[in-house]
């Protein structure tokens, strides 16, 4: 049987690189796909304690059904707010209006 | 006994192969240059992932994971793509400076070996219980477990999903009724010198409303 710490570690690195992502990046569309990618990494952690540990064994498959419902409207709704940024900035990179208003008191 | 040293040698090469296809994908999810290319490979990331819940013996877990994210989340990232169309020709990598790169990479690799190490050294076993139940991950005890104490939880699940639908329809309607009537052409907000020079007869009404609403005020 594969050991636990194993897919602590595979869920712990896709947490870091989630976050590696919504640090890095300014395209809203790259810190939302980094923001699934955390999540992943914690539903993976969330379903491997559920198996190793038998107490929480329904405990943990039904936490990550509501999880993975949540994410889905979470998308949804980062969708929305993206399509409003757009509108009102005409763009999706965070911090271009900033600098467009910048260039323009020039 | 050499058929069981056989398996559990599979399960692991499984097991390494699913974890290394898995951090390739969210790899190139998140550097791949082209956005609608980053969003496959989410895609194909999130169906990768189905594979360590099949291995960790959840089988509905797979099925759910590969239903809401390769075919709901992906489907609805590629439509933003499509509906943001500056998404696709951004961006704006020149703010993005070798150093920011550097210092996030750096950080995010820093915390990864710190957990990774943890999660290795940390004896995991010794806050279970000794005394073990017989493991039980069919789906009838899941659907029990699931609708019959916790069905509370299901429901508030649909309620924040039917808030997260509404509030998203509410903000896009709040969107329109802003663009035909922008903020700019209501007294009081916006520049009003733009205004003077368009008309005399526009300002006038301005004012006279303007002159009600002190009245309606002193009274």
């Amino acid at each position: 049987m594969i050991p636990l710490s194993w897919y602590l570690v595979v869920a712990f690195v896709m947490i870091g690189l989630g976050a590696y992502g919504m640090v890095t990046k300014r395209n809203l569309i790259r810190i939302v796909i980094g923001a699934e990618i955390m999540g992943n990494g914690v539903n993976i952690a969330l379903v491997a304690f559920s198996l190793y540990n038998p107490v929480f064994s329904f405990t943990g498959q039904g936490l990550i059904i509501l999880v993975i419902s949540v994410t889905a409207a979470h998308t949804a709704l980062a969708l929305v707010l993206m399509l409003m940024y757009q509108t009102r900035y005409s763009t999706v990179d965070l911090g271009e209006p900033i600098t467009v208003e910048a260039r323009k008191s020039d | 006994m050499l058929m069981q040293g056989f398996e559990a040698l599979f399960e692991q090469v499984e097991f390494i192969v699913i974890a290394a296809v898995v951090l390739l994908l969210a790899y190139l999810a998140l550097e791949h240059r082209e956005i609608v290319y980053s969003v496959f490979f989410f895609g194909f990331m999130a169906a990768t992932v189905a594979g360590f819940y099949l291995l960790l013996e959840a089988p509905f877990i797979a099925g759910m994971q590969i239903a809401v994210y390769t075919g709901g989340i992906s489907a609805l990232i590629i439509f933003g793509v499509l509906l943001l169309p500056r998404a696709q020709g951004s961006s704006l990598e020149v703010l993005q400076t070798p150093r920011m790169r550097r210092i996030g990479m750096v950080l995010s690799a820093t915390v990864m070996t710190l957990s990774a190490v943890l999660a290795l050294i940390f004896p995991w076993y010794e806050s279970f219980p000794a005394d073990r139940p017989a493991i039980a991950q069919d789906l009838a005890g899941l659907a029990a477990w699931l609708w019959g104490e916790h069905g509370i939880y299901v429901q508030l699940v649909a309620l924040m999903m039917l808030t997260a639908v509404i509030g998203s329809v509410a903000i896009l309607k709040m969107e329109k009724t802003e663009k035909l009537r922008p903020l700019k052409d209501r007294p009081g907000l916006g520049s009003r010198d733009e205004k003077k020079n368009e008309g005399t007869s526009e300002t006038e009404a301005h004012d006279d409303e303007h002159q009600d609403a002190k009245e309606a005020g002193t009274q």
